[in-house]
């Protein structure tokens, strides 16, 4: 350890005294962790460099709703320009968007609740592609259910393209008019399609409001219907004794003489250098978040960053490559009432199939079409090419009258298979408000997932038809993503070719876990939150019932 | 810092240009006339205030007698500035509640959901049960 760094180190008792477990991140997988720890008596430890969000923060129940997206509440970190947010650079097909405050990316999330297939685990024994994972869909059946109750999701079981589940606490959110017009489509080609699971509260339950159909959700419920983690998990975790600490930018993971991490350096927001003590240490601040941040503890004993033996920390990023198909109806669909989740979606493409050009598949969801500025925006960058005149002046009127509440879009979300070369790296110019070095992000679109997108945005054209469209509107790849970033700490049986093992602890340092969606082996083309909770479940408990044997620091 | 209020004179300027963008027509009114320079120009600022200093520069760029053609301009060769330009026109306009009212667009108000015992998509979701093959078993 570094001699400044000892020097700061934390009192022996006291609130900054030697946390039982250190947790970074207060996001999906954190809040998990720090929620059941905490309830099994440990003494929990949270560092979030973001800051609460309050229901009153957001922009949702004013006229200004729209606009939230142009900044404050727009996914995209580099729009937003909060301070708490760090600089992601580089030149990638797909940049990742986030979230950094306590819940983080579930601040600002559709609430689409999906478990992958069962064959997600297994890609490399069913497809020959890729790694399978070295744990199976029945390892995660029973936290599945049991996160899907603490987020009060809303949905139907009983999928046939999905394993035999709990039922969901909550019945589904009325698909709406717009689910029902793309249902219909759906029945007409004899294509899979299902009501939309989503962790928003069809009624009253646990810490959620019933849904008011706002259709806000992406920026924020006012109604505190959509779950997230400061709803959650975190008034749980702090009335069993976890302290969540605010502000807190984790610089480094520093190592005692063997090899041991021994809690955490961050800066507060004053830039104020403290260390954090601790017997065990979490890692969960996404897979970006992580690997810069195992990137950033490089030391003479990990030279190309902490627990990266394999050389694999930071690779292997995955992020779901995403287009739309929107239908404009002639009916009036209502379409900017909510909720925002998945109204509808589809596994009938998600799968391999021998006759297609391109291995695994995608996974479609139906979702509302927002407000007016929505539908001028859709409707200009589908007609781009008509030139000023069609779009502006007397004409602009144009796209509301066509568009604005006629229409529905199909999410087209794609599985992207893991590739070395996409990859987190820490930026050697651009530093964040810390002065921490920034994640650079160096992403290609694989052929395959190209092909895929090609392939089934064809098929989501003919959904749409099917549908009743008047009018079919196709967007291009989404130069920024949805907020899915996974595969960069992948786990395995084998050190060689893999960060953490099947309980998620470094193969490399005894008392260092990961449990975001870094972990992911393979990507799947369902929404990862509810696997990255029921793995982070999964591993938390696990934990705890290993208390005896876990190694720790002197 | 924030950037400073817009200038009548700016305003002015503004209401040109977003007339340019957004005429009278199909039975709804013109930028200008619903005061997207006015009062609800203030509000789309207070809500994204990273549009008001680009703004503000071309409000003092734009010359006051040919919107049209610098309208254009932008559109054609300066997209960045372009966007700024035209997310606080549109953004402001349908701020407006005439522009809200005509369209039919009452906000992202609440309504309140209602659960329906039987759905009436099951006999839809009947037919996707008995035509589905059944999930991928994985070893």
């Amino acid at each position: 350890m570094r001699p400044d760094l000892e020097r700061q180190a934390a009192p022996a008792s006291g609130e900054n005294s030697v946390a039982d477990v250190l947790i970074v991140g207060s996001g999906a997988s954190g809040s998990v962790a720090a929620a059941r720890l905490a309830g099994a008596g440990f003494r929990v430890i949270c560092l979030e460099q973001g800051d609460w969000v309050h229901t009153a923060d957001y922009m949702s129940a004013t006229p200004e709703a729209e606009l939230a997206w142009v900044q404050r509440w727009n996914p995209d970190p580099v729009a937003r320009r909060n301070p708490a947010d760090y600089p992601l650079t580089g030149e990638a097909d797909v940049r990742p968007v986030m979230y950094n405050g306590v819940g983080g990316g579930l601040v600002q999330w559709a609430a689409m609740w999906q478990p992958l297939l069962a064959s997600d685990f297994k890609v490399r024994s069913l497809d020959g592609v890729a790694d399978d994972w070295p744990i199976t869909w029945a390892e995660l059946a029973d936290q599945y259910g049991r996160v899907a109750r603490d987020l009060s999701v809303s949905g139907l079981a009983d999928d046939p393209a999905l394993p035999e589940m709990a039922a969901y606490p909550n019945p589904p959110v009325p698909i709406g008019k717009v689910g029902m017009a793309a249902a219909r489509g759906m029945d007409r080609l004899g294509w899979h399609w299902w009501p939309g699971a989503n962790a928003i509260a069809s009624r009253r339950h646990g810490a959620l409001q019933a849904c008011q159909r706002r259709g806000t959700c992406m920026t924020g419920c006012p109604e505190n219907a959509k779950a997230t983690p400061s709803l959650t998990h975190w008034p749980r975790a702090l009335a069993a004794g976890a302290r969540l600490v605010t502000g807190a930018r984790v610089a480094e993971i520093p190592l005692d003489d063997r090899g041991r991490a021994i809690g955490a350096a961050y800066l507060d927001s004053d830039g104020v250098e403290h260390l954090q003590r601790a017997r065990v240490v979490v890692l969960a601040a996404n897979a970006v978040g992580t690997a810069r941040l195992l990137l950033l503890s490089a030391s003479a004993r990990f030279p190309d960053g902490l627990a990266n033996s394999s050389g694999l920390v930071g690779r292997r990023l995955m992020q779901h490559p995403y287009r739309t198909v929107t239908a404009v109806c002639e009916e009036s669909l209502e379409s900017w009432q909510g909720p925002w989740g998945q109204n509808i979606y589809s596994l009938q493409f998600a799968e391999t199939h021998p006759d297609r050009d391109f291995v695994r598949g995608a996974k479609w969801m139906v979702m509302p079409h927002g407000g007016p500025m929505f539908a001028v925006g859709e409707y200009h960058d589908a007609h781009r090419l008509a030139g000023f005149e069609a779009l502006w002046g007397e004409n602009f009127h144009r796209a509301a009258a066509e568009v604005f509440g006629h229409a529905f879009a199909w999410g087209i979300q794609a599985e992207d298979l893991p590739e070395e070369h996409n990859r987190v790296i820490l930026d050697d110019e651009v530093c964040d408000s810390s002065g921490l070095p920034a994640a650079r992000i160096e992403y290609r679109l694989s052929e395959n997932a190209r092909r895929m997108l090609d392939f089934n945005v064809a098929r989501a054209v003919e959904a749409a038809e099917a549908a009743g469209a008047t009018s079919v509107m196709v967007r291009g790849l989404w130069p920024t993503g949805i907020g899915h970033v996974l595969g960069t700490t992948r786990m395995g049986d084998d050190p060689a070719t893999s960060v953490v093992d099947r309980w998620c602890r470094s193969h490399d340092v005894p008392n260092l876990y990961v449990i975001d969606g870094g972990v992911f082996v393979t990507g799947g083309s369902a929404n990862p939150t509810a696997t990255i909770m029921a793995n982070a479940l999964r591993v938390t408990e696990h934990m705890i019932d290993e208390r005896s044997s876990q190694e720790v620091p002197l | 810092m924030s950037a400073p209020s817009p200038t009548a004179a700016q305003r002015s300027v503004l209401a040109g240009l977003a007339d340019v963008l957004i005429a009278e027509g199909c039975g709804m009114p013109a930028a200008s006339r619903v005061g997207v320079a006015g009062e609800l120009l203030d509000r789309c600022l207070e809500a994204a205030p990273v549009l008001a200093a680009p703004l503000l520069a071309l409000l003092d760029e734009a010359p006051s007698d040919a919107a049209d053609a610098y309208v254009r301009c932008l559109a054609a060769d300066r997209p960045d500035d372009f966007a700024v330009l035209s997310t606080v026109v549109v953004g402001a306009y349908y701020l407006s509640p005439q522009v809200r009212d005509l369209i039919g667009y009452p906000g992202q108000e609440p309504s309140p959901l209602t659960v329906a015992a039987e759905p009436d998509y099951l006999d839809m979701l009947e037919r996707v049960y008995e035509r589905h093959p059944g999930y991928r078993e994985a070893p």
